[in-house]
Parts: C-alpha cells; sequence; structure tokens
C-alpha cells in the first residue's frame, strides 16, 4: 500500500513513521506533507492508496487537503490529537481515525482496514459526504452514513425510527419498515445520535424522539412507536425520556 | 312640706326590708333613685311612707275585700283590695311626676280607699277630689271630724274611709291637698284596667345646617326600620301613641351588637306634634349616642317596679328595631384606643413582615450572588481543565516520538515537565504564585518548542516580589498557546516568544509578545483559545469584585502583543 502522511509537526510525521515501519510493513511511505499544498502535490503526484490525514493543520485542516485534491480513490486515515467537532463528522461519515498519542493497536486495525477496502469509489462517496457535513454547522447535521457489510447507506436522521443492539452490532429500523445491521456497538450511536435527540431508553434501545406515539405505563413505562412497536424504559432513564419528551 | 309623720307597723315581713328603708321623714331613697337608674330624676327629697297596718281588729268582710291588708296608696291614702286579688303594684312613683302615686291593679274588682291623718294634722284645712274615668265624683270635699276613727298603731291617727270602689276596667283618681298649700296635690292613680303595649306613631330626624332645622318623619314605622344618619344629623325622635298615663312608659334603648344599654328616659314631651287635635308624646334623643352602624332596638315598657315588676312584663313591652346607619361613625374613647393600638400593632407586625421579607430578599440576593460566584468559580475550573486537551495529546504525542527515536533521556525529561504541567492544570488551586507560573509558562514553552523549535523569554520586572504575588492559575497559558499555535507556529525557528510580569502602579500587567502573523483582533470567532480566555475574564471579574481584569490585544503582521491587566492586585 502506497502512503502519504500529512501532518503540520515534524515530529509527528516522524513518529508516525517510526511506528509503521515497525508495525505496518505492508505500508509503503511515498511522501511526507506539513502542509496542505505540498500534502495535495503529494497525493496527485504519488495516487496514494492510504492517507494518514491530520485534522488540525495549523491555521488550515486536513480536510482542505480532501476539498483540494481533484480524485479523491484512496483510504483516508485521521490522525488528531484533540478535536472534537473533526472528529464527529468523521464518525458520522463512519470513516476511520486514530488518536494521538498513537495506539500500535488501533494504527493496525486502521491500516488492516483500510488494506481490505475494496470499492473505492464507496470510499470516496464517503469522503463527498464527510465534507458536505461540514460545511453545514455542527447542529445541523441530518444524514449519518451507515457502514453495512458491502455498502455504505447514507441516512437521514428522520428516516431512522429506533436502533437496537446486539451485541457489538447495531439494529437500526428505518421508516418504510427497512432494517440494517450495522458492525458498530450501540454505544457508539447513542454518542453521536443523543446531541440529535435520540432517546437512549434502555441498555440496548435507541429511539428517535419523533416515532414516539404514547408513554404506556404498563411494565414500569414503555415508549409506544408509531410502529405499534413497544420499547422498555428502563428506570435509571425514565426521567431523563420523560423530560425529553415533554420538551420535544 | 310637712306631710305626715306616721310611724310605721311594720308585721308584713314582705314589705319589711322596703319600709325599714323609708322610715324617716325627709329619707332621701336611695333604693329608688338606685332603681331608676341613669334616668335622671329632680334631686328633690322624695316624701313619702308606707303604712302597713295588721290585724285591725275591725276587719269587715264587703265585696270580699280583705281589710287586713293594707297597701299603700300615695299620700295619704293606704287602700284594701279584694282577698282575691294577686298581681298589686301599689304606690308607684315616676320620675318627673311629683305628689303622684300610680297604683296599677289588674286583678282588682273593688277596692277601699282610706286616709290617715296624724295627730297634729289639720283635718279641717284638707280637702279632696275623687274622678272615676276623669269623671268627678266628689269634688273638693272636706273631712269632717265626726267621720275620723281613732287608731293607735302606735302613734294616734285618724282616718276615714273615702269610699268603695268597683274599679275593673276604670280609672280612678284621688286628689288631696291643704288648702294651706293648694299647689301640693297628693295625687294618686288607681288603674283598673291592662296597661297598654305603647305604640311607635313614628321616627323623626332632625338635620341641623346653616340653612336651620330640618325635620324627616318617618310614619307608622314597621318592627325593623332602617334609619340613615348624616354628619348633619342631631337628634332622633321617637313619636309614641297617645295613653291614658304616658310617664309609665320608660323608653331604653339597647346596642343588640353589644347588647347594652345605651340609653333610659321617660322624658315624655309635648310640642308641635299632634294627632285628633292633641299633642303627642315624643321623645328626643342625641344621635352621638350611636357610636356604630348597626341595629339598635327601641324598647318601651312600663316603669312599675315599686313592689316588684310584672313577671308579664313582654305582655306590655314593645321593641322596635332601628338599622341605624353613620355616614360617619363616632368611636368611644375605648375603642379610639382599642383600634388605635390595633392599627399601630398592624403597622408594627407590617412593617415587621416587610422587614422580615426584605431580610429574606437580601438574604436570597445574598445567596444569588453567592452561588453566582459559585456557578462561576465551577465555569472557572471547567474552563481550565477545558484549556489543554490538544496541547495535552500532541505534547503526548511528542515524548511518544522521542521514545520510537530511543532518546531516552530527552523522553525522561520531557515527560517530568509534562507531568508537571498536568499537575498544575489538574491542581485545582484557584491561584499560583508568580514563580509557579513562570514555571508552568516554561515547561509548556520547552514542550512547544519540542514541537515548533522557536525561541522566548520570559522576564519579570526587579520590583515585583514574585513569590508573595498570586494570580488565578492557567491565566496566561491559554495567551502563550495561542502565541505558540498562530503566532510562531509557522516560522519555526525563526519564532520568538516574549513574556513580561511587570507592575505598574499597584497594578500586575502580564504580558505575551510573538512576532508571528497575526490576527485580527476584529473578528469574533479568533479561536477557541481566545474565547474561553475571554470568558474566563469576565468570570474572574465576576468572582473578584474589587479587582479588575482587563484585556488588551494589539496584532499586526508583525506579532500580536497581549496585555493582561490585573488592576490593583499588588
Amino acid at each position: 500500500m502506497k502512503a502519504i502522511l500529512i501532518d503540520d509537526e515534524v515530529f509527528n510525521l516522524e513518529n508516525l513513521r517510526t511506528l509503521l515501519e515497525k508495525h505496518c510493513p505492508q505500508v509503503k511511505l511515498m511522501a511526507t506533507a506539513q502542509n496542505v499544498n505540498d500534502a495535495v502535490n503529494a497525493i496527485e503526484k504519488y495516487l496514494p492508496d492510504l492517507v494518514f490525514l491530520d485534522i488540525q493543520m495549523g491555521e488550515q485542516t486536513g480536510f482542505d487537503v480532501l476539498k483540494l485534491v481533484a480524485t479523491r480513490n484512496f483510504e483516508v486515515i485521521f490522525v488528531t490529537a484533540y478535536d472534537q467537532y473533526g472528529i464527529q463528522a468523521v464518525k458520522f461519515a463512519a470513516l476511520d481515525y486514530i488518536l494521538k498519542p498513537i495506539d500500535i493497536e488501533e494504527l493496525k486495525n486502521a491500516v488492516n482496514k483500510a488494506h481490505h477496502k475494496s470499492a473505492i469509489q464507496i470510499k470516496s462517496s464517503q469522503l463527498d459526504f464527510l465534507l458536505q457535513q461540514l460545511k453545514k454547522p455542527q447542529t445541523n447535521i441530518t444524514k449519518i452514513a451507515l457502514q453495512m457489510q458491502s455498502e455504505i447507506r447514507y441516512v437521514s436522521l428522520s428516516e431512522i425510527i429506533r436502533c437496537e443492539a446486539d451485541n457489538t452490532y447495531t439494529h437500526f429500523l428505518l421508516s418504510g419498515n427497512e432494517k440494517i445491521l450495522v458492525s458498530k456497538s450501540l454505544k457508539e450511536y447513542a454518542d453521536l445520535l443523543q446531541p440529535n435527540g435520540f432517546l437512549r431508553t434502555h441498555q440496548s434501545h435507541l429511539v428517535n424522539p419523533k416515532y414516539v406515539k404514547s408513554w404506556l405505563k404498563e411494565d414500569g413505562g414503555m415508549l409506544l412507536l408509531t410502529t405499534g412497536e413497544k420499547i422498555p424504559i428502563s428506570k435509571p432513564n425514565k426521567d431523563i425520556v420523560k423530560q425529553a419528551l415533554r420538551q420535544f | 312640706m310637712k306631710f305626715c309623720n306616721i310611724q310605721i307597723l311594720y308585721k308584713n315581713i314582705h314589705l319589711l326590708f322596703l319600709t325599714l328603708h323609708l322610715l324617716f321623714y325627709g329619707f332621701s331613697s336611695p333604693i329608688i333613685t338606685a332603681s331608676l337608674k341613669k334616668i335622671k330624676i329632680m334631686k328633690k327629697t322624695i316624701f313619702t311612707f308606707f303604712i302597713f297596718i295588721v290585724a285591725l281588729s275591725s276587719v269587715y268582710a264587703e265585696k270580699g275585700i280583705d281589710f287586713s291588708h293594707n297597701y299603700a296608696a300615695g299620700g295619704k291614702l293606704m287602700m284594701c283590695v279584694d282577698s282575691s286579688a294577686k298581681n298589686v303594684y301599689y304606690n308607684n312613683i315616676f320620675p318627673n311626676q311629683p305628689h303622684t302615686s300610680f297604683n296599677y291593679l289588674p286583678e282588682v274588682s273593688n277596692l277601699s280607699i282610706k286616709i290617715y291623718f296624724r295627730k297634729d294634722d289639720n283635718i279641717q284645712h284638707y280637702r279632696y277630689t275623687i274622678l272615676i274615668d276623669d269623671k268627678p265624683m266628689v269634688v273638693n270635699q272636706s273631712f269632717k271630724n265626726k267621720q275620723m276613727k281613732d287608731i293607735k298603731m302606735p302613734e294616734l291617727f285618724k282616718f276615714t274611709e273615702l269610699g268603695v270602689f268597683s274599679i275593673k276596667g276604670k280609672i280612678i283618681t284621688t286628689l288631696v291637698y291643704s288648702i294651706e298649700k293648694p299647689l301640693a296635690i297628693e295625687k294618686s292613680v288607681f288603674y283598673g284596667k291592662s296597661i297598654p303595649k305603647a305604640k311607635i306613631k313614628g321616627f323623626g330626624i332632625r338635620d341641623v345646617s346653616k340653612k336651620g332645622v330640618e325635620y324627616n318623619w318617618l310614619n307608622d314605622p314597621k318592627e325593623k326600620t332602617n334609619l340613615p344618619l348624616t354628619k348633619k344629623t342631631d337628634e332622633i325622635i321617637i313619636v309614641k301613641d297617645r295613653s291614658d298615663f304616658d310617664y309609665l312608659y320608660y323608653v331604653s334603648i339597647r346596642d343588640k351588637q353589644t347588647n347594652k344599654t345605651i340609653f333610659e328616659s321617660t322624658a315624655w314631651q309635648y310640642s308641635g306634634i299632634v294627632e285628633a287635635h292633641e299633642f303627642l308624646p315624643y321623645l328626643e334623643i342625641d344621635k352621638n349616642i350611636f357610636k356604630k352602624s348597626g341595629d339598635y332596638d327601641i324598647i318601651i315598657q312600663p316603669f312599675i317596679k315599686n313592689n316588684k315588676s310584672p313577671k308579664d312584663i313582654k305582655k306590655y313591652t314593645t321593641i322596635y328595631t332601628l338599622s341605624i346607619s353613620l355616614d360617619e361613625e363616632n368611636y368611644t374613647k375605648k375603642e379610639l384606643l382599642t383600634s388605635t393600638l390595633i392599627t399601630a400593632f398592624s403597622i408594627g407586625l407590617a412593617f415587621l413582615v416587610i422587614l422580615y421579607f426584605i431580610k429574606k430578599r437580601n438574604k436570597k440576593k445574598m445567596a444569588e450572588k453567592e452561588r453566582q460566584k459559585t456557578t462561576s468559580k465551577l465555569q472557572l475550573n471547567s474552563i481550565r481543565s477545558q484549556l489543554n486537551p490538544h496541547f495535552l495529546f500532541n505534547a503526548l504525542s511528542g515524548i511518544q516520538n522521542l521514545i520510537n527515536k530511543n532518546e531516552i533521556d530527552n523522553a525522561n525529561q520531557y515527560l517530568s515537565k509534562f507531568a508537571r504541567l498536568t499537575r498544575n492544570v489538574l491542581d485545582d488551586r484557584e491561584l499560583i504564585s508568580l514563580p509557579q507560573e513562570k514555571t508552568l509558562l516554561e515547561d509548556y514553552l520547552q514542550m512547544e518548542q519540542l514541537r515548533f523549535g522557536f525561541k522566548y523569554e520570559l522576564n519579570c520586572s526587579e520590583n515585583l516580589d514574585l513569590a508573595n504575588i498570586e494570580i488565578p492559575s492557567m491565566l496566561l497559558q491559554p495567551f502563550v498557546e495561542n502565541a505558540v499555535k498562530h503566532g510562531i507556529s509557522q516560522k519555526a525557528t525563526d519564532g520568538e516568544i516574549n513574556i513580561t510580569f511587570e507592575k505598574q502602579i499597584n497594578n500586575l500587567v502580564l504580558s505575551v509578545t510573538d512576532n508571528g502573523n497575526g490576527f485580527d483582533t476584529e473578528k469574533k470567532n479568533s479561536g477557541l483559545g481566545l474565547q474561553l480566555s475571554n470568558s474566563r475574564i469576565n468570570l474572574l471579574n465576576n468572582v473578584y469584585k474589587e479587582n479588575r481584569f482587563t484585556l488588551a490585544i494589539q496584532s499586526n503582521a508583525k506579532g500580536t502583543i497581549i496585555n493582561l491587566t490585573l488592576i490593583d492586585w499588588l
């Protein structure tokens, strides 16, 4: 795999290179870049399979690099020290990221995943999606990318009726009675979707309040959805759910 | 003024008490004045006597009359009534009716009237008149000695019977006088009828104004009557129907609220108010007796209470209720005092309540302020710890790099710097001494040097007592971080940062200068760090009210100067 490292700080580049050489022999480092221009040039010159992209680059961001490259037919692993906003967008787009200081296992996983990803156009569409999301203010995120086995589904949040945990997988129930199984835990989606109003009624249930029909008193509290489904509410979440529904 | 002086025999025990008090000639009767209560009576000595002669041997039955039982009948008169007659109310006297005795005999059919003279009375000078129902039967008749009988009881008296009369349904009046004093006529009334209930013919209200006096009349009132009194009203007038003897009736007024009698009078007057060519008796009542609006009972009763009052007095009693409404209330001294006290008390209480609430509100305000301060502090704390995650992870990343490059000594050095820095950040101390802040900044700058390789200088003016000056911790760090990140990170080794701590009068001036590209100070979204610093300074100004924090930023293409002034800090 041809790879390019992009980071504005030399020691980060050094560090990542050392780690890749040591732990990810399949990665062949083509170039490093410390600013957006160099990065774009390097990408266009070497046409890498994989780009390690720092999100915060001084006054600019790694996203600027993505905006500027003509063809985005490469895997991207975002690298960041701390960037809530950027990471959030990356997560919504179901893209990979690693955090600084770099955890070797995370790095290996991310590289392996990138190695096995085939359909480049899928990646490209995810990046498009990411850039679109970034144009909007943070609170106005309306769509989420769901990583299925062989495809990425972009689902608007209003389409999601509810999510249910299934071990490390999550079932998404969409309007139109469509079910999607995603290989990420409900916890991750709860973190993403709760700021958008979704209700964690239960350890294994996340509900879009838009589809709540009524509050049933049976069995210590249930939510009746417009689909007719009854979703349990666990005791510790009762008050929070009640309050949230009142505001809704 | 000497009428009679008859020594009294008192064997009849039920009158003992009364007679004892009336034993003496010229006796001013406390009992009577007491019984008349508030009715003003002429403070004239009342002369009266009672005779009780029991066991007169000359008892002869005549028309069922019990001659063993003599009742005083006024003046020199005594009377004997039917042995069967029960309620005999004898010798009643009335205010303003001198020489008048009223004997109420509702159950008597026949009576014998006798006159008793003392030894030294000049019997020839006496004349008597008897009227039955206003018709004169005997007029100015004189007494003849030969008619007189002697009786010793124990003083010697001469007596004669004026006659035996059928009294049922009649009024017999006797008049006795001596020609020596023809105006001192002793009058005795024997009333053989039932005393009728009085009737109020009307109420009058007398209003006085500059124009004069104006009367308003309310005729034939109902048992309950509304009587509105104005400021101008000075008198209320009660007009009674005509009766044989108006002086029998006394009027009392009772306040229904307190159930106290506030007025009593028998002072009937005759003038002006006429019905069928005869004057009607009326009574004037000062309006001021009505202190308050409310219901008052006007009670009219016969004044029969010499030996006893009729048990069936209600039969004779007339009650009218007046609803008085005053346009301004009168108050008694007591009421005024009470109401003044109540008012004063209420005002005091209200004052206390208000004081309490003000105190409570102040307390609340204080609590609110305190809370605000606490919140500010909490926010400050959270901001303090929010200042650096980006840096922290980048610093760690730098150390990781040193490790991976096998620069173990360097890694150690930076790791301990990082630890010290983190400790300072995590330390929840509000204030930090200047040397500590200095160390913190140097640690930070050295960590950043690892990344960007710039130069820095940190100077303190000599007149600062460094060790003893404390400032809010992590105050300058965000500005230094900004200088690094946005100022000199692009310039690498050409970058320069200058930090100075200076004393200016009583102010502490902390400044951070960099030679970076500068930024537009007008731009609002000039970085998270600056935003946080601004809000932190606002919060600090909330917490440290007496010291102000001011922030001045100058920025151009040649660099940025940040001056943070702590006013009156030293």
